[in-house]
């Protein structure tokens, strides 16, 4: 059928696209406050970052730039969900007044119409900022480059950025069987800047839980692994693109099981 | 003169607030992840360094200092940026214009009833906490009276910055970006990312002259410093009192300025 296959949507991806590139770009002035409150975001936690270690030498062994590495990691795995997924911050509007279903009734994937509806463009300024920093890190570091490290870390950033996505998608999906959930947003939204920390700083229980339950240990510590500590990969490393997906596509049924209950408001 | 119409706003936000119980039980479970990760960043750092003590504060001063930093901010949260913004867009401003007082009376008075639930909800349950997990590390004596002092000035200057970044969304349809620009430097310059006692000289000089450490700065260490005296408690307010007055006054000013340039779509 052709409305299922890939190129199909990849052009329908393309015009919403465009569409919304155009609008944005009638707010021009919207655009450049946004993309400088998140350069400012970044620099103060930096500027963080730097005051930290005025203060002291190295935590839990990681230096500061390998803590440099973690966070321009971090940041960039975030980009695509900043840029890509940012619609869901308006799902519980959508659903709370009833324009929600507009998205039921058209012939292509719910999920995909309502995530591809938006460009966030200032995710671009923190994916930049994202890269400058882990360039530094990484020269700093001395870290060799070579084809195969360039390709597993595109790969790395690609499947990290799911586990963030992911988490989103639960926290949006709320939406629709509480009412009000925008605090659930709120609060995993703040998930994101703790995946700059390198794991081993919590306790076995807490690693757990930001293992395998909130799942942001992925974002940055263990991909990052790949280059900072070769000689001793775990094998969560290794997995981490495989429960990247599974856990995107858990997010993604959940969703759409939200999605699939609504019910409207009635008018 | 006739106090009801205060007390009627403020028991209508402490109404408001106990509306939304859901949304407050996911805001603890927040703030509780919050603490985990900063009291294990905060260990790790601390046992990275030989000295218990860095800059005059030990790991216990600190993480009372952070959390309670962090609490204070969010009992602080009024999103009154947003609602401005959203009400200059919409049009429902001219609705707060009409009232018999004055905005920025009508918006600190609606306010103070959140901010009174919200301190008995937030931040007395992270005292107590903190009391009984320190066995006590803050001396309840007199500086409790001056903390509760100093935290509705610190309440008054976070209203009035508040107050002025929301004028600015008069000129701009970018409130996103206004506020988190904001909420970046208050949160930064106020010490309440870094223990401000861990900044280089200069910077600390610098941010002793702005008004962002007078919101949590003061307020927590006239509440942890158990060496000062009355006179210099008594300093401190009145240091408090002078950026209240000056805050509110430069607020006020752009307001009264800004809102004749002020255009409504419509309506």
């Amino acid at each position: 059928m052709k409305t299922l296959s890939l190129p199909y949507y990849a052009h329908i991806y393309k015009m919403i696209l465009i569409q919304d590139i155009k609008s944005k770009m009638s707010y021009r002035a919207d655009f450049f406050i946004s993309t400088i409150g998140m350069i400012f975001t970044n620099l103060s936690s930096l500027a963080a970052f730097y005051i930290t270690f005025l203060n002291f030498p190295s935590v839990m062994g990681w230096s500061y730039h390998e803590m440099l590495f973690l966070y321009g990691f971090s940041l960039l795995a975030l980009t695509p969900l900043q840029c890509l997924f940012d619609n869901n911050w308006s799902l519980r509007n959508f659903v709370y007044r009833g324009d929600f279903i507009k998205y039921c009734f058209r012939p292509i994937n719910t999920y995909f119409y309502f995530i591809s509806e938006v460009f966030d463009l200032k995710g671009l300024g923190q994916g930049a900022f994202g890269l400058v920093t882990l360039i530094y890190a990484w020269n700093k570091l001395q870290l060799p480059v070579t084809f195969l490290i360039i390709v597993q870390l595109l790969l790395a950033l690609t499947t990290a950025s799911l586990f963030m996505i992911a988490i989103m998608n639960f926290a949006a999906a709320t939406c629709f069987y509480i009412i009000n959930s925008g605090y659930v947003m709120v609060t995993a939204n703040k998930f994101r800047d703790y995946a700059k920390y390198p794991i081993t700083i919590f306790e076995p229980f807490f690693r757990f839980i930001f293992t395998f339950i909130i799942p942001i240990a992925f974002i940055a510590y263990y991909p990052s692994l790949l280059f900072l500590r070769t000689n001793n990969i775990p094998l969560l490393t290794w997995l981490s693109p495989l429960i990247g997906v599974v856990f995107f596509y858990l997010s993604y049924l959940f969703w759409m099981h939200g999605a699939r209950n609504y019910t409207g408001t009635g008018s | 003169m006739n106090l009801r119409k205060y007390f009627t706003l403020i028991k209508a936000g402490i109404l408001d607030f106990l509306q939304f119980r859901l949304g407050t039980f996911v805001i603890i479970v927040g703030n509780m992840i919050y603490l985990i990760v900063i009291y294990n960043l905060w260990k790790a750092i601390y046992a990275s360094v030989d000295t218990p003590t860095v800059n005059g504060m030990t790991f216990e001063e600190t993480m009372i200092y952070l959390v309670l930093a962090s609490s204070m901010f969010s009992f602080m949260e009024c999103f009154l940026v947003w609602e401005m913004g959203r009400s200059i867009q919409d049009g429902n401003i001219t609705l707060a214009l009409l009232k018999p007082m004055g905005y920025a009376k009508y918006q600190y008075f609606s306010l103070a009833g959140n901010l009174v639930a919200s301190f008995f909800l937030t931040f007395i349950p992270t005292f107590i906490v903190i009391e009984i997990i320190t066995n006590g590390a803050i001396r309840p004596g007199i500086n409790l009276l001056f903390f509760l002092f100093s935290v509705i000035l610190g309440t008054t200057i976070n209203f009035a910055v508040d107050f002025f970044v929301g004028t600015i969304c008069i000129y701009t349809e970018s409130i996103w970006g206004i506020n988190i620009m904001k909420e970046v430097i208050v949160m930064f310059l106020s010490g309440a990312t870094v223990p401000l006692a861990f900044f280089p000289k200069t910077l600390r000089s610098i941010v002793d002259f702005l008004p962002f450490q007078a919101i949590y700065h003061t307020p927590l260490t006239i509440l942890t410093d158990s060496t000062l005296t009355i006179p210099a408690m008594l300093s401190m307010l009145g240091m408090q009192c002078i950026w209240v007055v000056v805050t509110l006054l430069i607020g006020n000013l752009f307001w009264h300025f800004s809102i004749r340039a002020i255009t409504v779509n419509g309506g």
